[in-house]
């Protein structure tokens, strides 16, 4: 398998992306929502519109599920401070988890699907390229934009936190730090490979790219599954957890590419398609 | 000439019907082979095993000297397959889409692609659209598109299932010109999938006529007419018709029959090109007014045509 044949799959479908605003649409505009105008909303609306502090008197039931260490640092802050340090560094981390796999869904998606619908498969597996070469060339192609929008958002995420953080907190700006940087750059593109891994094989798997996509959007389950963990208390995106995702996902990457690879047998994905 | 294509037995089945059964054939190098079937005979199931897309289940088959089933990647470097569909990128130019096929068959060198390209679709006359995408071309651009994809890094054997298939009959002709024209050119080894026989005539050195997955004939066109439907035969046209001329006529030697109908006779013959002229001879002789004389060569349709209803009946 060369890196080079991989990479020639992913611009060849880059290029067909680019050109394709109601793919690309769609794959900005979600991921904004939720790390601009969600954030934006919770952190900087009360202030620029006024809504007193006491309001937010019942976000400390939440609170309560936080660790001990956690929980002694807010109790020194204001209700505005505890609110913006609390979603900003901690609750909003698992949506981060979610940007790449819902940017890179239709992507993932439409990667072999797609090509059944438009009938150009049978020339693509027609080529010398490996089915390895294929396999991760149709996975980058999902990956590769996809974790580039979540650096976007992230970017974005960051200036609004700081924003809110800079009047609030006398000038400091809370992000990024170590553990978001570790999330971002750690847990969110090994998660991300692997959901589009999944999703890619289904995608070879299945008559349609309809099929595919309702079949992948199971995948964001666990994910949301994370975020109320972590509202609940059950889970806590701190350090050792970040080491745990990544070790894991990485692992898990491995495992369902080497799955992708062993079950992408030309015949049955082409005929499938008919 | 040295086979580049040969299979042996070759079988495909799916579930429990055989596509392709137990198909034996060699092509030579440079030859343009016509697989000639109805739709559902086997011919793409055939090319798509050729080409390594799709495994057979029984029997062997080489191409450009590699084992179909043994060196997968080597049989794919070697063949250029124009599929049943364009399978092109439309929203790629034809510049773009031909480069991606250069490189995923192993072309590395720019220039060297840069250069193919243009020599492609200069001939194919689609140089002036090359910066346009694919979606706003006719079907016959496509389908021209997509020959010099399948031909872009220049394989010694190249498969065309269905290359008029959907074509007016002004870009079909086009198609199979340009076919031709390029087989003679690049010198490629061709087998050719259709079911117009115009293009089995037209373009083939020789044909394998195919139905439910087995061969049923294979020669020259020439020789699958001569061979299924019987020698030419004389039409005499006369200017008033009558039994003496045909009985004149069957005394003649190698003369095997005469019929005659609304002032026609209609010979055959052991030779018939040697006896035309000793035929108009004598019914000149006979004070006949002849009017006009054609021979009239049996069509590759009525071969196919009979040998696929027997096929059917079978």
């Amino acid at each position: 398998m060369t890196l080079s044949n991989a990479m020639l799959v992913f611009w060849k479908d880059w290029r067909e992306i680019s050109r394709n605003m109601q793919v690309l649409g769609p794959m900005l505009v979600v991921p904004l929502l939720f790390a601009v105008v969600l954030p934006a909303i919770i952190f900087l609306s009360p202030s620029l519109m006024n809504v007193p502090m006491s309001q937010f008197g019942n976000l400390g039931s939440i609170f309560e599920s936080l660790p001990a260490d956690l929980k002694a640092l807010i109790s020194t802050m204001t209700v505005q401070q505890s609110m913006i340090y609390v979603f900003g560094l901690y609750f909003f981390a698992p949506f981060f988890l979610i940007i790449p796999l819902m940017a890179s869904s239709v992507l993932a998606a439409d990667s072999f699907a797609g090509e059944k619908d438009r009938k150009t498969l049978e020339a693509l597996l027609a080529t010398p390229l490996t089915n390895r070469e294929l396999m991760l060339g149709k996975i980058l192609v999902s990956f590769i934009p996809s974790m580039l929008v979540t650096l976007l958002a992230f970017t974005l995420y960051c200036a609004v936190v700081d924003i809110a953080s800079f009047g609030t907190f006398g000038g400091i700006l809370l992000l990024p730090n170590a553990l978001w940087l570790a999330l971002i750059f750690g847990v969110t593109p090994t998660v991300a490979l692997a959901a589009i891994g999944i999703t890619v094989i289904v995608s070879s798997r299945v008559k349609g790219f309809r099929e595919a996509q309702q079949l992948s959007a199971i995948l964001v389950f666990p994910i949301l599954g994370l975020i109320f963990a972590q509202i609940g208390g059950v889970v806590f995106f701190g350090p050792l957890m970040l080491i745990g995702l990544v070790i894991g996902f990485s692992a898990l990457d491995v495992v369902v590419f080497w799955i992708g690879v062993k079950l992408f047998r030309r015949e049955e994905i082409l005929m499938r398609s008919v | 000439m040295l086979p580049l294509i040969r299979t042996e037995q070759l079988s495909k089945q799916f579930g429990m019907f055989w596509a392709v059964n137990r198909l034996t054939l060699e092509v030579g190098e440079g030859e343009t082979f016509g697989l000639l079937g109805p739709n559902g005979a086997g011919k793409t199931t055939t090319v798509r095993m050729l080409s390594c897309i799709i495994s057979p289940s029984e029997g062997s088959a080489l191409v450009a000297g590699h084992d179909i089933t043994r060196d997968r990647v080597e049989v794919r470097r070697s063949v250029g397959i124009l599929t049943e569909n364009p399978s092109l990128y439309e929203k790629l130019t034809p510049v773009e889409n031909l480069k991606f096929f250069a490189q995923a068959y192993g072309i590395t060198n720019e220039s060297k692609i840069r250069a193919r390209t243009r020599e492609l679709l200069e001939f194919f006359g689609l140089w002036d659209r090359r910066d346009d995408k694919v979606a706003f071309f006719s079907k016959g651009m496509k389908q021209k598109l997509a020959i010099a994809r399948a031909i872009i890094h220049d394989p010694p054997v190249l498969f065309l299932d269905e290359p008029t298939a959907g074509l007016d009959p002004e870009a079909a002709k086009l198609i199979r010109d340009m076919v031709v024209e390029l087989t003679s050119r690049e010198r490629h080894t061709v087998m050719l999938c259709t079911h117009r026989l115009e293009d089995a005539e037209k373009v083939c050195n020789r044909v394998m006529i195919i139905n439910r997955g087995a061969s049923m004939v294979v020669g020259s066109p020439d020789e699958l007419r001569v061979k299924m439907s019987g020698n030419p035969k004389l039409e005499v046209k006369l200017v008033e018709g009558s039994d003496r001329f045909a009985d004149r006529v069957s005394s003649l030697a190698g003369i095997r029959g005469v019929e005659q109908f609304n002032g026609k006779l209609l010979i055959t013959a052991d030779d018939i090109s040697k006896a035309t002229p000793l035929i108009v001879k004598v019914l000149v002789e006979e004070g006949g007014q002849v009017l006009g004389v054609n021979l009239l060569l049996p069509s590759l349709e009525d071969a196919y045509l009979k040998l696929i209803r027997e096929g059917g009946a079978k």
